[in-house]
């Protein structure tokens, strides 16, 4: 973290803490209070929504969960704080388990609509498991004791800004860890993510269980403060509204929470105070007015973008003097506003903000000093070098769909140490061998043995672990993160570091982070993009978003590389390149398997070469002996043609 | 829903009991299999859903509950709600469904829909109050002796109603040239663009025929139910579960979804609480989609990498 965002970070904390100080006044004191809690669910929704782009609307039912832990806890056993809050977070990190292992099998919509359904249920079961929850009725608690100690409003606000800076710091550290970068990678691409050995349902899981955790603890707080709790809060709407937040304040960022949750408490009561609304109104639509003319002025708009916001918030303000109270449309407002947040502020107000002001992050040169010099070989030596000289053995396989046959009682034998050419023409199932063998498919028949074990039926990360590494024929890079943190997923494998090393910075995770970094910077120079490190991988180059992901395969420590078309779409000088790349590969003792076009690449490296044609092997050997086979030929030019 | 018969054996009026359950059950199935098949109507034309399908059935209702108070005939006024829902679907499909589809934003269509069905739902609390108000029977509400359990005719035409609507639909869209453009639309968007089929459009009116069956479903459930604004949400769900169950392309599986909840859910709420009566179609909805995501009716999609 920059220092001027440490300096920042104090002040905002030291203003927070003096503000029950300053200011006497309970219900502000509250208001606050609850705008803290708010913001801890939502660091733990953005998890969710924000890093692996999951819509979650089960959050509020989570909520609930907290809340209610400690309703029962010590309305039934009249247990302290220092019991209420771990349990609050473990019962609520069970819940979210406990919708998540099956939830998190489906995504997108099925996604939304499952957590709505648990989040309903929650509410049905509080409410009618009475003799738990009192049903209703609700329950009454008081402020919790510390140390033999009541608190009092101002105390309990204290504590409640402690756990929400502790909150602060534990996301911002699982986020900038590992975990954080395998939560990025499954929402930019999840076959890749498989791919790298970083299973997408296990870390979709994880992150929903964390999350879970956090709207438990926030539960918790919220409980004593409000001192009352009932069914009917954790409903559909506000579960909404902390979506709301989320992306209004601004997706992957807690500045962004912390807005997000002043927003959606404040507005409430914004809404009550008819003539404060009318003044923020009209001001609202002057500033959009203004942008709008402006932004066409610049030529960054049209007239027909800015006509719907502009039209929108005049009408609200001719609205807002139209109505004697706002508070019965308090929804609608809400609706609206998050209709213009989904079109017109995707990247939330922290994201809008940064755009105008045009902010970037640190230089590249001071970055790469911040990661250190790069020691040693980035590239792993393959293990087993001594091993049977077989690496891959492939019988019999077949792979159907419907009526089908991909892939038709195809073998492959594939040496340890080789360079194996696949090719055909398109469509003959290269690229379906290549998801067989990486269990992105699973085969109708036959067997896949590597390094003696046999892959069929195996996951994909799983797979991947034990030595097969791969690039993909449409590349599947994980575009949001720069070309460090791609490799860097890559390297997830060489992390033992469990979440409390990363929530404390153990030494062990400080030393395997600083090693993962430096070793992904040593990839990156391996194929020449170290200068690209710290761009967002969407913007490189098609030809360098090829070789990133050679080096983020590479970071597997592979013991088999499968490239499938590597050289599409390079230029001459590229495909020098490359060869002399995959070359040097080879010297590290990692066999590869290439899928090509490039008849000159094939000939150029390859030891052995199978052709493909409708799903079945024409023919296999020497790249010379295969050039002059007649099936060869006549597949690929169709007809005996001399060449 | 309970009534026991004084001068019959215990086990024989047990036995009444449940086929009543079953028949009210069946009745509930094809107001759910209605609202999934809305969804299925928009999901096949542009991979989207409404979520705010709950409150388009809510406004159904209610609408066609102001127009019978203005003294409009129930049978006049169901064409009428019908236009008017799918006026509804229309405008959610403009404002909230196709920005999304133009930027290709998943999260844009689910929270621009979920608002829209927010808003809807907000209106419908000023404009008819919070309370829930009772909507007159067209048909005559003492019962039908049928299979030896009471039977209410408005169950039948609920039923029938239900039917009819999806099987007019279902023609419509496989006998007309719109069908084709749909099929088309639904396989490749891009292609069929290219094609000259207007799949805006057909996406547009997709949302309006979803909207239209959903309001219509409004007006069968309501003279059986409460009407109010909350009705929608909860039903909005329940049919997504069913949707779920039977697939969101198999027209069958809702139907046979559709029976199975409703009588799990009038059986439920008879033997344990009617508190608990919501709670097998979530419980279901989370087994089908852990078990067997694509629906126990419909086809697995093969990834393509």
């Amino acid at each position: 973290m920059k220092r001027s965002h440490l300096l920042l970070a104090v002040i905002g904390i030291a203003a927070l803490a003096l503000f029950p100080v300053g200011f006497h006044n309970p219900y502000y004191i509250h208001l606050v209070e609850t705008i803290m809690i708010y913001a801890i669910v939502l660091f733990g929704l953005d998890i969710v929504v924000g890093y692996t782009g999951q819509v979650s609307l089960g959050h509020a039912g989570l909520f609930g969960v907290g809340a209610y832990t400690v309703g029962v806890l010590v309305f039934k056993l009249g247990a302290s704080i220092w019991l209420t809050v771990p349990a609050a977070i473990l019962i609520t990190a069970g819940f979210g388990a406990l919708l998540a292992l099956p939830a998190l099998r489906v995504s997108g919509p099925y996604l939304a609509m499952v957590t709505l359904a648990f989040g309903t249920i929650i509410q049905i079961l509080i409410n009618e498991m009475s003799f738990l929850t009192e049903g209703p009725l609700g329950i009454k608690l008081e402020k919790p004791e510390l140390f033999g100690h009541k608190l009092d409003d101002r105390e309990f606000y204290w504590v409640v800004l402690v756990l929400m800076v502790l909150a602060l710091i534990v996301v911002h550290r699982i986020l900038r860890s590992h975990l954080g970068r395998a939560f990025e990678a499954l929402r930019g691409s999840p076959v890749a993510s498989d791919c790298m050995g970083v299973s997408v349902y296990r870390y979709k899981v994880y992150a929903f269980v964390i999350s879970a955790g956090f709207a438990g603890l926030a539960g918790n707080l919220y409980a004593y403060s409000e001192q009352y709790i009932s069914p009917n809060t954790y409903n559909f709407e506000l579960t909404v509204l902390f979506l709301l937040a989320v992306i209004m304040g601004g997706r992957k960022s807690r500045i962004g929470s912390l807005v997000g949750a002043t927003i959606i408490v404040l507005l409430p009561k914004l809404l009550d105070d008819i003539e404060m609304f009318r003044y923020v109104s009209v001001a609202l639509a002057v500033l959009v007015a203004v942008s709008a003319v402006v932004g066409i002025r610049r030529g960054k708009s049209t007239a027909q973008q800015m006509a719907i916001p502009v039209v929108g918030t005049l009408l609200l303000a001719g609205l807002s003097f139209k109505l004697q109270s706002m508070t019965d449309w308090r929804l609608s407002i809400f609706g609206v506003i998050t209709l213009f947040v989904v079109y017109y502020l995707q990247d939330g107000i922290v994201g809008f903000v940064r755009n105008a002001l045009n902010l970037k992050q640190t230089s590249v040169a001071d970055q790469q000093a911040a990661i250190g010099v790069v020691k040693g070989d980035a590239v792993g030596t393959a293990a087993g070098a001594n091993a049977a000289p077989e690496l891959l053995k492939a019988s019999g396989v077949l792979m159907q769909f419907g009526g089908l046959k991909a892939l038709n009682n195809v073998d492959l034998v594939i040496k340890r140490g080789s360079i194996h050419g696949l090719i055909g023409p398109n469509g003959s199932g290269k690229s379906t061998m290549m998801n067989v063998l990486t269990g992105i498919y699973q085969p109708t028949a036959g067997s896949v043995a590597f390094a003696g074990q046999s892959v069929v039926g195996r996951t994909s990360s799983d797979i991947a672990l034990s030595g097969i590494a791969r690039t993909f024929q449409n590349v599947q890079l994980f575009g949001e993160m720069t070309a460090l943190q791609n490799v860097q997923v890559g390297l997830h494998h060489t992390f033992a570091s469990n979440l409390l090393d990363v929530a404390l910075r153990t030494p062990r995770y400080k030393r395997e982070s600083a090693h993962a970094a430096s070793r992904a910077l040593g990839l990156l120079q391996f194929v020449g993009l170290s200068d690209l490190a710290f761009e967002e991988a969407r913007n490189l180059p098609y030809g360098k978003q090829r070789l990133l992901e050679i080096a983020r395969a590479l970071a597997l420590d592979p013991q088999l590389l499968l490239l499938d078309e590597p050289a599409a779409g390079l230029t001459a000088p590229d495909i020098k390149e490359l060869i002399a790349i995959i070359r040097k590969i080879r010297e590290h003792g990692v066999t590869l398997i290439l899928i090509e076009h490039h008849m000159d690449v094939v000939m150029n490296l390859c030891d052995t070469v199978s052709v493909l044609d409708f799903g079945q092997k024409i023919a296999e050997g020497k790249p010379a002996q295969v050039q002059a086979d007649e099936k060869v030929i006549e597949a690929y030019l169709g007809g005996t043609v001399a060449e | 829903m309970s009534c026991v018969f004084p001068f019959q054996s215990p086990a024989k009026a047990t036995m009444q009991i449940l086929t009543q359950l079953v028949f009210s059950g069946i009745a509930l199935g094809m107001i759910y299999a209605v609202i999934a098949f809305g969804y299925q109507l928009t999901f096949q034309t542009s991979d989207t859903l409404n979520f705010g399908q709950g409150d388009a059935l809510m406004l159904g209702a209610l609408v066609g509950l102001t127009l019978v108070g203005l003294g409009v005939n129930y049978w006049l006024m169901i064409p009428i709600v019908c236009v008017f829902g799918a006026f509804q679907g229309a405008v959610v499909e403009r404002i909230g469904v196709r920005p999304a589809i133009k930027i290709k934003s998943e999260f844009g269509w689910i929270m621009s829909t979920i608002a829209l069905g927010i808003i809807f739902k907000n209106v419908a609390e000023n404009v008819w109050g919070r309370d829930d108000l009772k909507f007159p029977s067209p048909l005559p509400e003492s019962p039908l002796h049928f299979l030896g359990a009471n039977v209410l005719p408005m169950e039948i035409l609920v039923v029938g109603g239900a039917l009819l609507m999806m099987l007019a639909v279902e023609v419509f869209n496989r006998k007309s040239i719109y069908g084709k453009a749909v099929v088309a639309t639904f396989n490749d968007r891009d292609a069929a663009k290219l094609m000259g089929i207007n799949t805006g459009l057909v996406i547009t009116f997709s949302y309006a025929l979803s909207s239209m069956t959903a309001a219509f479903a409004g007006v069968l459930i309501a003279p059986l139910t409460l009407t109010g604004a909350t009705m929608g949400a909860v039903l909005g769900l329940k049919a997504f579960a069913v949707a779920i169950i039977g697939g969101l392309t198999s027209g069958m599986g809702i139907v046979v979804g559709g029976i199975i909840l409703g009588v799990a859910e009038t059986t439920t709420g008879f033997y344990l609480s009617t508190g608990y009566k919501d709670v097998p179609g979530l419980v279901l909805l989370l087994i089908v989609l852990a078990v067997r995501p694509a629906g126990l009716f419909g086809k697995t999609a093969i990834k393509k990498v």
